[in-house]
C-alpha cells in the first residue's frame, strides 16, 4: 500500500483515473494498526478497480486540515477527483467491503 | 505444497517451536498478545521472535486465519499461566503433518451452529437466512468445493444488508455482526479474528442483559465517576474502589448493579475459551496428509 505525502497527494489521489481509498492514520494509533491488515486485503481484492493509499496525519498535518480530519483511522473514498464518501472509526472487514463496493463497485 | 500442513510435515519444526515456547514461559517473559519486545513475547513472538504473522503461518504451517487469531483466542484464558498452558497445548496437540486446510470453516460453521446464536438468529427472518447461506458456503468448502469471490461477496453484502433490517434489539444486531464476519472464504486473514471478536461482542451483550444493565446505566457511572473529579469526593480511594463507594454513598440501587455487572464480567471470555478449545480438538482430528520426515 503506498504511503502519499503532501508533496504527491494531488497526482496520486485527486489526479488518478481510478476511485481512490484514502486511510487516514497516525503511528501512535492502535485501531489504525488493527485496521491495517484489513486494509492490505481489501487492496489486493479490489486492485482491479481502487487505489488504496496511505496519508501518516502526523507527518502531513496540512492534509489533516484540509481534508477536516477530525477523529482517526479514517477512510474516504476519492472518485473522479472529489471526495466521494468517508468512515470514521473502526469497521469491520465486511462493512468495509459493503462500503467500498456501494461506492466503488466491484466483481 | 505444504501450505496448511502442520509444522510443514516435519518433527523437528514442531520441536522447536515447542523449546521457544517454553523457554519464553520458563523465563516469566511469555506475554498476552499482541507483544514482542525484550520485555517478553505473545503466542506469535514466542515463536518467531518478531511482530510477524504471516512468518508464524509460514514457518509451522497453520493458516494464515488461525495465526491471526491466536492472540485473541489466548488473551481469553486467564491468568498468565492458563494463557501459556493453552499456547504450548495449541502446538503439542497439533500432529506433525496434519492438513489443517478445512480446520477455520469448520469452526466458522460450529460458531455458527451455537445454540445462543441460533436462538437469536431465527428472531430475524433476513438473518437467519444469512446464518445459512454462510454456513452452505463453508461446508462446501469443508467438502473441497470452494465458492468463488462472486459467490462470497453476494452472500455477505446480504448479510450486511440483513443486519441492517434488524431495527431494535442489541442482541440481534450482536448476532447479525457474528453472520456477517463470518462471510468469507477460510483464506481471508482476519476472518476468524473478526469472528470472535463479533462472538465476545454477543457474549458481553448477553451477560449484561441478563442482569438488566443498559448502556445508559453505563454512562450514569461514568458520569458519577467524573463528577468525582471536580468535587473531589473520595479522592483517597482509587480506581474501582473509589467508584464503589461513591455510588454506595450516593447511588444503591446502582451500586447494587455494578456490582453484578463486576460478577457478569469475571465471566467473559468463555465464549471464546470453548472455540479455543475446540479449535485443539479439530487439529487433533485433521486428517494426516503427508508422511513425516
Amino acid at each position: 500500500m503506498r504511503n502519499v505525502t503532501e508533496q504527491d497527494f494531488d497526482d496520486v489521489v485527486l489526479n488518478n483515473a481510478k476511485p481512490v481509498l484514502v486511510d487516514f492514520w497516525a503511528p501512535w494509533c492502535a485501531p489504525c494498526k488493527a485496521l491495517a491488515p484489513t486494509l492490505d486485503e481489501l487492496a489486493n481484492e479490489y486492485a482491479d478497480e481502487v487505489e488504496v493509499v496511505k496519508v501518516d496525519i502526523d507527518a502531513n498535518p496540512a492534509l489533516a486540515e484540509r481534508f477536516g480530519v477530525q477523529g482517526i483511522p479514517l477512510l474516504m473514498i476519492v472518485k473522479d477527483g472529489a471526495e466521494c464518501a468517508r468512515t470514521v472509526g473502526t469497521i469491520s472487514r465486511s462493512r468495509l467491503d459493503a462500503f467500498v463496493d456501494s461506492h466503488v463497485g466491484g466483481e | 505444497m505444504m501450505e496448511n500442513i502442520a509444522f510443514l510435515g516435519d518433527p523437528s519444526v514442531k520441536q522447536e517451536a515447542l523449546t521457544k515456547l517454553r523457554s519464553h514461559i520458563a523465563a516469566g517473559t511469555f506475554r498476552y498478545g499482541p507483544a514482542w519486545s525484550d520485555e517478553g513475547a505473545d503466542a506469535i513472538g514466542c515463536i518467531v521472535e518478531a511482530d510477524d504473522t504471516p512468518r508464524y503461518s509460514e514457518m509451522l504451517g497453520y493458516p494464515l486465519a488461525l495465526a491471526t487469531a491466536l492472540p485473541s483466542i489466548v488473551n481469553a484464558f486467564l491468568p498468565l499461566e492458563e494463557a501459556a498452558r493453552y499456547a504450548e497445548s495449541w502446538l503439542e496437540r497439533t500432529p506433525v503433518g496434519a492438513d489443517l486446510s478445512k480446520v477455520v470453516s469448520q469452526v466458522l460453521v460450529e460458531i455458527l451452529e451455537e445454540p445462543s446464536v441460533v436462538a437469536l438468529t431465527v428472531q430475524q427472518p433476513d438473518v437467519e437466512h444469512s446464518r445459512k447461506a454462510v454456513i452452505a458456503l463453508h461446508r462446501r468448502v469443508i467438502d473441497g468445493d470452494g465458492p468463488g469471490r462472486a459467490e462470497w461477496k453476494a452472500v455477505r453484502m446480504a448479510a450486511v444488508a440483513a443486519s441492517d433490517t434488524v431495527t431494535d434489539g442489541v442482541l440481534l444486531r450482536s448476532v447479525g455482526a457474528i453472520v456477517e464476519a463470518a462471510a468469507w472464504p477460510a483464506s481471508m486473514r482476519t476472518v476468524l479474528h473478526d469472528v470472535l471478536g463479533a462472538r465476545g461482542g454477543l457474549e458481553t451483550k448477553q451477560l449484561l442483559a441478563e442482569i438488566g444493565w443498559t448502556d445508559e446505566k453505563e454512562s450514569e457511572v461514568y458520569r458519577i465517576r467524573e463528577q468525582a473529579e471536580t468535587t473531589g469526593q473520595f479522592a483517597e480511594l482509587n480506581g474501582l474502589d473509589r467508584v464503589l463507594a461513591l455510588l454506595d454513598a450516593d447511588h444503591p440501587e446502582l451500586a447494587k448493579g455494578f456490582r453484578q455487572r463486576m460478577v457478569q464480567f469475571e465471566k467473559l471470555g468463555d465464549a471464546i475459551r470453548a472455540v479455543g478449545l475446540r479449535i485443539v480438538e479439530l487439529f487433533e482430528r485433521a486428517p494426516i496428509a503427508v508422511e513425516t520426515r
